[in-house]
C-alpha cells in the first residue's frame, strides 16, 4: 500500500481519484516512519522493562512530563519554546529520580505500587496546575492523547537525531545496563548511577514520543514487540531484530486498516499490535515444539481454535433464545455478511411496514440534508435568506429529523420482532449444530463412553432450561412490551406513516421545500 | 449644655445610620447576573451597565464545550439573582448546578433563568434534544449564535427583558443602555461587512463547527470541519478526502480556536498552502477580545488581514 508506482505518480496530477490516493500516501508514510524510529528504540526500552518487571512506568514518566510542560505553560512560556522544553525534561529528569529510588524502597513496597503512586501524584499536580492555567489543559491532552497521524516528514530527522544518540549509549553501556536489569530481581548489587542513566534516557524518549503519537501507542511499541522478540529468543540484539520486524508490520497493517475502515489511527494500530502478538505466539508454538510434535501441536492448536469458534456460536445461540431483544452482536455481524435483515424473518404485513419505515426514514434524512445544503448556499450565494425564512428551515430540519426517529424506533422495534421469531429459525439449528460439532472435539474416551456424553448433555439441558426459566422470570409477566404497544399503536392509528407523507408531499410546491405555516 | 450636645450626638448617630442604610440600599440595588460564559456576560453588562454586577462562570479561554463546574462555581450562583445561559445545549452543566441550588425560581420557568437562545433564528437545526447521536451539544441547533453580531439584538433584548422585570424602576436606565449599544453595533456591523465585501464567497474550512453563523453574516463559504467527533483525532480517509476538496474549492484560510489543538491544522495548512488564522470564537479567548464589540473586531480583522494576504 506504502509503494506507490512512477505511473501512478504521473497520472496523480490529473486524476482526482489517483491524485487522492497520492493525497493518502503522502499522508501516512510519515507516521509509518515514525512509527519505525518510534518501534526501533521502544523495543530496546521494552526489553529493560519486561527484565525490570515495571511495565507502567513509561505511563509515570510520561505524566510527569506533561506536569513539565503545564507548570511551563502556567509559568507564561509556550511548551515548545525553550524554556518549555527545559521544564519537560527537568521534571522528567525527577520522575526518572523517583523511579530510580524505587531501589532503596524496603521491599514490601511493589515497584508497581510505587510507580503507581508517582502516576497519581503527577496527575493530581497537573489537574490543580491546569486549573490555575485553563488554556493549559488542550495542552496537557494533546501531550496525552497525541496522534501520530500529524507527524509530518520535518520531525522525522529530530527523532532520528535524538533516538540515533539514545541508541548509541545504549550500545556503548550496553552491558552494565543490561546487568542492572537483570540483576533487579537478586541479591546482587546494583549500580544507582546506570539505573539513574536507564531512566533519564527512558524519559527523554517517552517525552518525544507521547506527546506525538500518545500514551496509548507508546505503550504498545514499548512493551508488545520486545514480548514478540522475547517470545524467540533471550539474546537481547536477536530479539531487538524481530521485535522490530513484528513492530513495522504492524504499524504498517495497523495504518492501513485505519484508512481501509475508517477508525481512529492509534486505536486501529494498538489491535494491530495485539493481532502481531497473538500470531507471534502461535508461530512460536509452531517453531518451537519437539521434533515429531509439530502435527500434534497444529492438531491441539485446531482443536481449540474450533472449541472457541463452537462455544461462542452455542453461547449467542443461547443469548438469542433467551433475550432475542437484547444486543447480539454475533447476529448482527451475520446480518452484515450475509445480507439476510431482519425483514426476511417477519410476518407478511410487518415486513411492509418495516420496508416503509426505512425508506421514510431515508426519504426524511434526504429532505432534511437538502435543506441544510440549501441553507448553507445561501450563506455566500445570491441574496441570502431573511431571518424568517432561516426560522422556517430549522423548524421543518427539526421536524424531519424527530420523524426519522420515529422511524428508526419503527426500524429497531420490528428487528426485534424479528430476533424474537429468528430465535427458532436460526437460534435452535445452530444451538444443535455448534453442540454436536462440541462433541466431536470431546476427547476420545468421553466418546468412548455414551453413557458419560449423554449423562452432560442432560445436564447441560437442564441448566440451559434453569436459565431460561430464571431470564423469564425476571422480564415478569409482561405479554406485550412498551415498544409493541407502541408500534402498534403507531401502525394503527397511522400516526408515523400517514403525517409526514402528507407534509412532505406539499413540502415540495413552495420555494424552500417547506410550506407557509 | 449637655442636652444640647447629647442631641447633637443622636443626631451623628442617626446620620451615620442613615447614609449606612442609604449605602445598603443602594448596594441592594445593584442585581447579581451571573452569565455561563463571557460573550453572554458581556452583552448583559452592554445592557445592564452599572445596575448589575455580572460574574461568570467559564473562565476565559477554557473550551465551555467541555467545561466542567468546580465547587466555587456553585457558591458563585448561590450568589445570583440572575442567570444568563447560552442554551441550545451548549452549556447543559448548569442544569447539574442549578439542581443542587435548591431553588425552584432558577428551574426553567421560574423567572430567573434566562436563555439567551430564545428567538434567535438558529441554523443546522437538528431535533428537539440538546445532545446528538455523537454525544456532542450540537443537537438543538448550532449553539455559536452570538459569532453573527446581529444576533447580539436579539440577545440583548431577551437579557434587557429580564433585568426590567426584576428591577422595574431601572427601566430606562436599561433601555437607554441597550439604545447606546445597538448604535455602535449597528455601525460597527456596516464596518465588519464593508471589511470582509472583498472577500465574500471566499472557500474556508474550520477545525470545529462554530462559524456558521459568522459565515452567514459575511457571506463566507465554509466547505468542511477537521475534526469530525469531538474529542476524537480525524481519520486518515477523512483528512484525505478533506484536502481533495480543499483543493476543490479553492479554500483560502483554515480557521482555528485559540484552545484547538493545532497539528492537523498545521498539516493541512502545509500541504494545501492555505494559511492558518486563530480567531477567538469567545471574549477574553484572546488578549484582544475584551468584550463583545472587540471579540468581532479582532474577528473580522484577523480573518481579513489572512485573506489579502493569502496566496490565492
Amino acid at each position: 500500500m506504502l509503494v506507490l508506482s512512477h505511473a501512478r505518480l504521473r497520472r496523480a496530477a490529473t486524476d482526482p481519484a489517483a491524485a487522492m490516493s497520492h493525497d493518502i500516501i503522502m499522508l501516512l508514510a510519515a507516521p509509518f516512519a515514525a512509527s519505525a524510529l518510534f518501534v526501533a528504540i521502544h523495543t530496546n526500552f521494552g526489553l529493560h522493562v519486561l527484565r525490570r518487571g515495571i511495565v507502567f512506568a513509561d505511563l509515570a514518566l510520561a505524566q510527569m512530563s506533561a506536569l513539565g510542560a503545564t507548570v511551563a505553560y502556567a509559568a507564561g512560556h509556550a511548551p515548545t519554546s525553550a524554556a518549555g522544553i527545559a521544564y519537560t525534561f527537568l521534571f522528567a529528569a525527577i520522575g526518572a529520580a523517583l523511579l530510580t529510588a524505587s531501589r532503596v524502597m524496603p521491599k514490601e513496597v511493589q515497584p508497581e505500587a510505587y510507580i503507581g503512586i508517582i502516576y497519581v501524584v503527577a496527575t493530581a499536580t497537573t489537574i490543580v496546575v491546569v486549573d490555575r492555567s485553563p488554556q493549559g489543559a488542550e495542552h496537557v491532552k494533546q501531550i496525552l492523547v497525541g496522534s501520530i497521524l500529524a507527524v509530518s516528514a520535518s520531525d522525522l530527522p529530530k527523532f532520528a537525531v535524538l533516538y540515533a544518540f539514545i541508541g548509541a549509549i545504549h550500545w556503548l553501556a550496553r552491558r552494565p545496563l543490561l546487568a542492572v536489569s537483570e540483576a533487579v530481581h537478586s541479591k546482587t548489587r546494583r549500580s544507582l548511577l546506570w539505573d539513574f542513566v536507564f531512566y533519564s534516557s527512558f524519559s527523554v524518549v517517552v517525552t518525544s514520543s507521547v506527546a506525538t503519537a500518545g500514551v496509548l501507542l507508546v505503550f504498545c511499541f514499548l512493551i508488545i514487540p520486545a514480548i514478540i522478540g522475547s517470545l524467540f529468543t533471550r539474546r537481547i540484539t536477536y530479539a531487538l531484530g524481530i521485535g522490530w520486524l513484528g513492530g513495522v508490520a504492524a504499524s504498517a497493517v495497523g495504518l492501513a486498516a485505519s484508512f481501509e475502515f475508517e477508525l481512529p489511527t492509534g486505536a486501529a494500530m494498538a489491535l494491530a499490535f495485539t493481532l502481531m502478538l497473538v500470531i507471534g505466539a502461535v508461530l512460536r508454538g509452531l517453531i518451537f515444539a519437539p521434533a515429531g510434535g509439530r502435527r500434534i501441536c497444529i492438531r491441539i492448536f485446531l482443536r481449540a481454535a474450533s472449541a472457541m469458534i463452537f462455544m461462542t456460536v452455542l453461547l449467542s445461540a443461547i443469548w438469542l433464545m433467551i433475550m432475542p431483544r437484547a444486543d447480539q452482536p454475533m447476529f448482527d455481524l451475520l446480518q452484515s455478511a450475509t445480507g439476510i435483515g431482519p425483514a426476511t424473518f417477519l410476518a407478511v404485513q410487518d415486513r411492509a411496514v418495516y420496508a416503509d419505515a426505512l425508506k421514510d426514514a431515508g426519504y426524511r434524512r434526504s429532505q432534511e440534508s437538502q435543506l441544510t445544503a440549501l441553507e448553507q448556499q445561501s450563506r455566500w450565494q445570491g441574496g441570502g435568506l431573511s431571518d424568517t425564512e432561516v426560522r422556517r428551515i430549522g423548524s421543518f430540519q427539526q421536524t424531519f429529523n424527530e420523524m426519522a426517529r420515529g422511524d428508526d424506533f419503527v426500524v429497531k422495534s420490528l428487528s426485534g420482532r424479528a430476533r424474537e421469531r429468528e430465535r427458532w429459525y436460526v437460534g435452535l439449528p445452530l444451538l444443535i449444530t455448534s453442540l454436536l460439532g462440541l462433541l466431536t472435539l470431546l476427547p476420545d474416551k468421553w466418546r468412548a463412553d455414551p453413557a458419560r456424553s449423554r449423562t452432560a448433555c442432560l445436564t447441560f439441558l437442564r441448566a440451559f432450561l434453569h436459565v431460561a426459566d430464571f431470564v423469564r422470570r425476571l422480564g415478569g409477566e409482561k405479554t406485550e412490551s412498551a415498544g409493541d404497544a407502541m408500534i402498534r399503536r403507531s401502525i394503527n392509528g397511522g400516526t408515523v406513516s400517514a403525517g409526514p407523507k402528507a407534509l412532505t408531499g406539499r413540502c415540495q410546491k413552495t420555494t424552500y421545500g417547506c410550506p407557509d405555516p | 449644655m449637655v442636652m444640647a450636645s447629647r442631641a447633637r450626638l443622636i443626631a451623628i448617630v442617626a446620620l451615620c445610620v442613615m447614609t449606612a442604610s442609604m449605602h445598603a440600599a443602594f448596594a441592594s440595588t445593584r442585581i447579581v447576573v451571573v452569565a455561563t460564559t463571557s460573550d453572554v456576560a458581556s452583552l448583559a453588562s452592554a445592557v445592564g451597565g452599572d445596575v448589575i454586577e455580572v460574574k461568570t462562570i467559564v473562565p476565559p479561554g477554557t473550551d465551555p464545550e467541555a467545561f466542567e463546574p468546580r465547587v466555587s462555581d456553585l457558591s458563585t450562583l448561590s450568589d445570583a439573582d440572575l442567570i444568563v445561559r447560552v442554551g441550545l445545549g451548549y452549556d447543559l452543566w448548569i442544569d447539574k448546578l442549578i439542581i443542587q441550588l435548591h431553588r425552584p425560581e432558577f428551574q426553567a420557568g421560574g423567572g430567573r433563568l434566562v436563555d439567551a437562545s430564545i428567538g434567535v433564528p438558529l441554523l443546522e437545526a437538528r431535533g428537539r434534544t440538546p445532545v446528538t447521536e455523537d454525544g456532542h451539544a450540537h443537537g438543538l441547533g448550532n449553539p455559536h449564535y452570538w459569532l453573527d453580531p446581529a444576533n447580539a439584538e436579539t440577545v440583548t433584548a431577551t437579557i434587557a427583558e429580564r433585568i426590567i422585570r426584576l428591577m422595574p424602576a431601572a427601566r430606562d436606565t436599561i433601555v437607554a443602555n441597550r439604545n447606546r449599544f445597538l448604535a455602535t453595533l449597528h455601525e460597527r456591523i456596516v464596518a465588519w461587512m464593508q471589511r470582509l465585501a472583498p472577500y465574500r464567497g471566499a472557500s474556508l474550512v474550520a477545525y470545529h463547527n462554530s462559524w456558521p453563523y459568522f459565515a452567514r453574516r459575511f457571506h463566507l463559504n465554509l466547505v468542511g470541519f477537521i475534526e469530525t467527533k469531538e474529542g476524537v483525532a480525524p481519520s486518515v480517509a477523512h483528512l484525505s478526502s478533506l484536502i481533495a476538496e480543499m483543493g476543490q474549492n479553492g479554500v483560502r484560510a483554515i480557521l482555528q480556536e485559540a484552545y484547538e489543538p493545532k497539528n492537523f491544522s498545521e498539516m493541512l495548512s502545509a500541504r494545501t498552502g492555505a494559511p492558518l488564522v486563530v480567531l477567538a470564537p469567545t471574549v477574553g479567548s484572546v488578549p484582544e477580545a475584551r468584550d463583545y464589540l472587540s471579540l468581532m473586531d479582532f474577528n473580522v480583522g484577523a480573518l481579513a488581514r489572512t485573506l489579502a494576504t493569502g496566496s490565492h
